[in-house]
């Protein structure tokens, strides 16, 4: 457990009355976890950041609109949900109707330069999550990685319940199979 | 798969109600199959939970400039849109100001009063005959009091005239006897003295 002397809740309120420290504390308490949630999006560490940068600008603009300071969370992840399927849309060529696919996300082990994610199984989680719808994807990483619940997934992505959970059960028995022979090679 | 109508995916990820959660353990712990499933689920996000998360390349903070911070007004507006009870509150007020001014303003009700456009146009008319009399009231009680006014002080001349010329005559005729008066002592003076030496003449003839 996680003992907080200043809640998230008063940083929030402070922040609106103009004060940019508060503020600075609140990013720094979920800047990894949107940077992250960003970077298994769109696959590519410069664009997670500069998202990030625009989610954290746009939520300190509207911070004033937020009714209720306790769902800060699902609320700055819609404004990452919407940044991130902005982008999709500026790179898409005109007239394409295809699944969009995270850019370098079997080159996230070479990015830079650098072995990001060296094992093998992360190689592979990594190869079947590229298997997975965007919208599969994205509620895979907001459920498992992020732990957000059903109710507020949806509200994340502006979907119905029903519509997250079929996302979600339906990739992962997409995963299932694909790390079974990763799992029988006792990787894991 | 799993037997139905048990949702193995949603117990798995802590997402059943507590009586669902409790009967679906007590189901898995009963069937070999739901088991199994239960497991590879398990294997499954373990193996995603394999997959770290990064650090962020570069840590992010604002600085506390101007151009990044709205204006009191534009806080202040935001607040009012974005706080539904806040709204809401200000509706009421201006609904409430609204009724407080329009019970102060509206005209009395009469009963039987006839529609608010006839009433009106009566009051209008009603109102245009009053003030004409009223102004041919004033004018007429103004002429007769000047014209009063002006025949006394005519009168008043025509008095002050006529002792002045009374006065007038009466020292003229003062005078006149005066003059008389001095003429007939003259005469009389003259008829003495010609009496006199008429007398005297008269004597010295004889």
């Amino acid at each position: 457990m996680i003992f907080r002397a200043v809640e998230d809740a008063d940083l929030i309120r402070k922040a609106r009355r103009g004060d940019v420290e508060a503020y600075n504390l609140l990013i720094s308490r979920w800047e990894r976890r949107v940077y992250n949630y960003l970077l298994r999006i769109v696959g590519n560490r410069e664009d997670a950041l500069d998202l990030s940068q625009d989610v954290f600008l746009k939520a300190y603009q509207n911070l004033r609109k937020l009714d209720d300071p306790a769902r800060f969370a699902p609320w700055l992840y819609r404004i990452a949900h919407n940044e991130a399927y902005s982008l999709f849309r500026k790179r898409r060529p005109e007239g394409e109707t295809e699944e969009l696919q995270p850019e370098t996300l079997e080159g996230a082990a070479t990015v830079g330069g650098n072995a990001v994610f060296p094992v093998e199984l992360t190689l592979a989680v990594s190869t079947a999550l590229r298997k997975l719808t965007s919208d599969q994807r994205e509620t895979v990483v907001l459920k498992i990685y992020q732990g957000f619940k059903f109710e507020e997934i949806a509200e994340i992505v502006a979907a119905p319940v029903s519509t997250v959970k079929s996302r979600l059960y339906t990739a992962l028995e997409l995963l299932k199979n694909e790390l079974a022979p990763v799992k029988a090679r006792g990787v894991s | 798969m799993s037997c139905s109508p048990f949702d193995l995916k949603g117990y798995c990820f802590k997402e059943l109600g507590e009586s669902e959660r409790r009967l679906t353990e007590v189901h898995v712990r009963t069937c070999a199959r739901c088991r199994e499933e239960l497991d590879r689920l398990r294997g499954v996000e373990a193996a995603l939970l394999a997959l770290p998360d990064e650090e962020i390349p570069q840590r992010i903070g604002f600085v506390s400039d101007p151009v990044f911070q709205p204006s009191a007004l534009r806080r202040g507006w935001e607040a009012l849109w974005g706080s539904a009870a806040r709204l809401g509150f200000a509706s009421a007020a201006m609904l409430s100001a609204a009724l407080v001014v329009y019970s102060i303003t509206r005209p009395v009700p009469q009963a039987n009063a006839p529609a608010p456009a006839i009433v009106r146009a009566a009051l209008e008319k009603d109102f245009a005959r009053r003030l004409n009399d009223a102004v041919a009231n004033a004018v007429a009680k103004a002429v007769t009091e000047s014209e009063a006014r002006q025949a006394r002080q005519t009168q008043a001349l025509l008095a002050a005239s006529d002792r002045r010329h009374a006065l007038e005559t009466q020292a003229m005729m003062v005078r006149v006897q005066e003059y008389l008066d001095v003429e007939k002592k003259h005469l009389d003076t003259l008829r003495v003295m010609a009496s006199n030496e008429y007398g005297g003449a008269n004597g010295e003839a004889r």
